[in-house]
Order: C-alpha cells, then sequence, then structure tokens
C-alpha cells in the first residue's frame, strides 16, 4: 500500500467512525447514561486513531501524543457540557 | 519572518531598527495567537498544547460551578419550558392510536395523584419514582381512592416541549411499555415548575391506571372537567429556603429562569467549538499559503471530529431526563 493510499484509509476510518458515532448519537439520544459512554468511547477512539496514524507514519513525538490526548479530552468535556445533566 | 518580509524590500532600515529594538515588534505577534508561526513553525498559541489544557480546566471548573452555583442561588439557573398536559394527552394518544390501541381518557384522580407526587418530589427534593421517605407511586394513586388492577408511572424533568417528553419515552424501552401498554384505559397528568436542587424547572409526571370496575372510566365530560382546569394551586409543596414556591399548572405552565442553562449550554459550546474550528481552518491556510513545514498532529482530523462535535450539539443533543 502506498503512503498515499494508507493516507486516505486512516481518514476513511475516522470520517466513517465519526458517522457512525453521529448516528449512534441520535438513536440514543434519550438515553443519557448511553450517551456518556458514547462520549467516552469518541474521545478515545479519536486519541488512539490520532496516536496510531502518526506511529504508522513514524512521526509520533511527545507533542503529538499529548495533543491528540487533550483534543480527546476537550471533545469529551464539550459534549458532556452540552448534555447538561 | 512573514510580517518583516514585506517591508525588507520597501525599506531595510526600518528592519535593522527591529533587529536592535525586539520589543518593538511585540505588538505584530499578537496574531501568531491566531496564526501558525512561520519562523517557531508552530501552530497559534490558541491552539497549542497549553490553550488546549486552560480550555479543559475552565470548562471542567464551568461544569463544577453550575453543580455549585444553585445552592447559592436557587431558582436563577433553569431550564425553560412550555410542556402543557393538553399537549402531552394528544401526543401520548397519538402514540397509542397509530398502533391501534385505544386512546387513555383523564382522569381527575389518576391527575390529582400525579400533582400530589410531583409537589412532594419538590417538597422533599428527590426526582425517583419512590420518595425518601419510602412512598410509592401507587401510595399517591390509593390516597386519591383509585381502585385499580393495573397501574404505572413515567416521569421526566428538564425537557423544553410537550412533543419531547412523549418521544422520549417511546424511545425508552420500560417507559413505552407503560405508554403503549393495553392494560390501561386511563391517565392522569401533572406539569408543574419549581425548583429542584437549585435549577428551576418543570416536572413532568404521567399516572396510568384501570379501574377495578370498568364502569368507572372517566366519561368525556369528565375529561373536558379535568383539561379546562388551569393553575388550580399554588405553593403546595414547602420549598427550600429562598427557592419560588412551585406552580402546579394545568394548562398553560412555562418556565422562564434568569439564565436557561439549555440554550447557555448550548450556545457556548457551540460558539467554542466553532471557533476552534475556525482557527484549525486559518491553520490550514496560512501553513499553505507560507509553506510552513510544521510537526503536529493533522489539522484536517481536529476538524473532523470538531465537526462531528458542533453537528452533535446542534442536531442532537437536547435537554431532559426520564426514569
Amino acid at each position: 500500500m502506498t503512503e498515499k493510499a494508507r493516507h486516505i484509509a486512516e481518514y476513511a476510518v475516522l470520517a466513517i467512525a465519526s458517522t457512525i458515532l453521529l448516528a449512534a448519537f441520535y438513536y440514543l439520544r434519550f438515553e443519557k447514561n448511553a450517551l456518556m459512554v458514547l462520549f467516552g468511547i469518541s474521545s478515545g477512539f479519536y486519541a488512539i486513531w490520532g496516536i496510531i496514524h502518526h506511529a504508522l507514519e513514524s512521526r509520533l513525538t511527545k507533542s503529538i501524543f499529548f495533543e491528540y490526548i487533550l483534543f480527546g479530552f476537550l471533545i469529551f468535556l464539550l459534549l458532556f457540557f452540552a448534555l447538561n445533566i | 519572518m512573514a510580517l518583516l518580509s514585506k517591508t525588507k524590500e520597501q525599506n531595510p532600515s526600518i528592519v535593522k531598527y527591529w533587529r536592535k529594538n525586539p520589543k518593538s515588534i511585540d505588538k505584530f505577534q499578537f496574531i501568531y495567537h491566531f496564526l501558525p508561526h512561520p519562523e517557531h513553525k508552530r501552530r497559534a498559541t490558541l491552539l497549542s498544547n497549553k490553550a488546549l489544557v486552560i480550555y479543559c480546566l475552565v470548562i471542567m471548573l464551568t461544569i463544577g460551578s453550575l453543580r455549585f452555583f444553585p445552592k447559592f442561588a436557587p431558582g436563577v439557573l433553569g431550564y425553560a419550558s412550555s410542556i402543557n398536559m393538553k399537549d402531552l394527552l394528544v401526543d401520548s394518544n397519538k402514540m397509542r392510536t397509530d398502533r391501534g390501541l385505544s386512546a387513555l381518557r383523564v382522569n381527575a384522580k389518576l391527575t390529582e395523584a400525579a400533582q400530589e407526587k410531583a409537589a412532594n418530589m419538590f417538597k422533599d427534593q428527590y426526582w425517583a419514582h419512590v420518595s425518601p421517605s419510602g412512598s410509592e407511586p401507587w401510595d399517591f394513586i390509593l390516597k386519591q381512592n383509585y381502585d385499580y388492577t393495573y397501574a404505572g408511572e413515567n416521569l421526566a424533568k428538564n425537557f423544553s416541549t410537550s412533543q419531547d417528553v412523549v418521544t422520549a419515552w417511546y424511545n425508552s424501552p420500560s417507559h413505552r411499555e407503560n405508554l403503549l401498554s393495553p392494560n390501561y384505559d386511563e391517565v392522569g397528568f401533572a406539569v408543574v415548575n419549581g425548583v429542584l436542587d437549585g435549577y428551576e424547572t418543570t416536572l413532568v409526571v404521567q399516572m396510568f391506571g384501570r379501574p377495578r370496575d370498568p364502569h368507572q372510566v372517566a366519561t368525556v365530560e369528565e375529561e373536558d372537567n379535568v383539561l379546562s382546569k388551569a393553575a388550580i394551586s399554588t405553593g403546595e409543596a414547602t420549598q427550600p429556603e429562598g427557592a419560588p414556591a412551585p406552580v402546579v399548572n394545568i394548562k398553560q405552565p412555562a418556565v422562564l429562569p434568569a439564565i436557561d442553562v439549555a440554550t447557555a449550554t448550548r450556545y457556548v459550546t457551540l460558539s467554542f467549538a466553532g471557533f476552534l474550528t475556525l482557527l484549525l481552518f486559518l491553520d490550514i491556510w496560512y501553513t499553505r499559503k507560507k509553506g510552513i513545514a510544521k510537526l503536529n498532529g493533522h489539522t484536517i482530523a481536529h476538524i473532523t471530529i470538531f465537526i462531528m462535535v458542533i453537528l452533535s450539539i446542534w442536531i442532537v443533543l437536547r435537554p431532559g431526563l426520564i426514569i
């Protein structure tokens, strides 16, 4: 697999997962506990996706590692704050 | 440096002056809070890891303060709502009749039991099927001398519309079981405004029943009589000190707190997520324009996940809890 094809495949995984998570949010929008679990899965998935993506590119630094952890945590907090329970 | 390059061609002496007096160009550095730095090869300061840590801390502090603030100023924060009993009945019965079930009749005793339950929840500051003193839904129903063979209860709070309440019940298997049960002939509702845990809100109680004597099912006249009542009582429940008394409305209740938490948190999160997404787009544009080679996470990935967050907050997430 070429570098470009791998890049596209990894972004496709992110886009598909985001769409599935959005659909799951909608389906479980009245189940607040389930939504909380989904928020955790979303942020964890994103952090892991970013770290693996950069590790495969051999570009994973400490700063990039924390960047994905922080972005993942930030989206969890934003969703939790918006859910307002 | 990007900002200097154009000036250097125009007037090299200014560049010499700036090199000797670096503080004189400090004010131009402000732009790099929003744009990536071409020399440092870093993201905008507002997208740095340090900034992300600060954002997380601020959000956590805000969430914490929303938990504690209502204890000191009860009734200031709340959930605006325009729920009313008639819409709850129409929406509930539509769910039933669409599935070939009989429509429920509003019973005055079940309505009174529901209102007592709601008033009791505000008085004792709880939100559950069983009160802290052990009272169950059936106790409220039996207190009204409603002799039943089947009975049930659905509860909701913090919703803004009647339709959202009924849709939430329909989407929960245990509540749907009550809503669409063929064992019930009658229903009673309470839509009660008050302060619970410091938040001004609307509690919705729906009580179902089938009278032991089938001839006891409410007539159309009895139902109309219950539905036509409005604002029947005020201040029946004892509120915590400083909190407004609950208002039990049947016809047209509306809660308008000083700050609607649902709207406020929604707009704050949308604005903040939108701002960060804008900064990420600026990062892509400026990085490509200046050919900045920086080593950091993928901006497009961050944008993708932020768009997912914005869509979730904008379209999907709504306030409201059911039990």
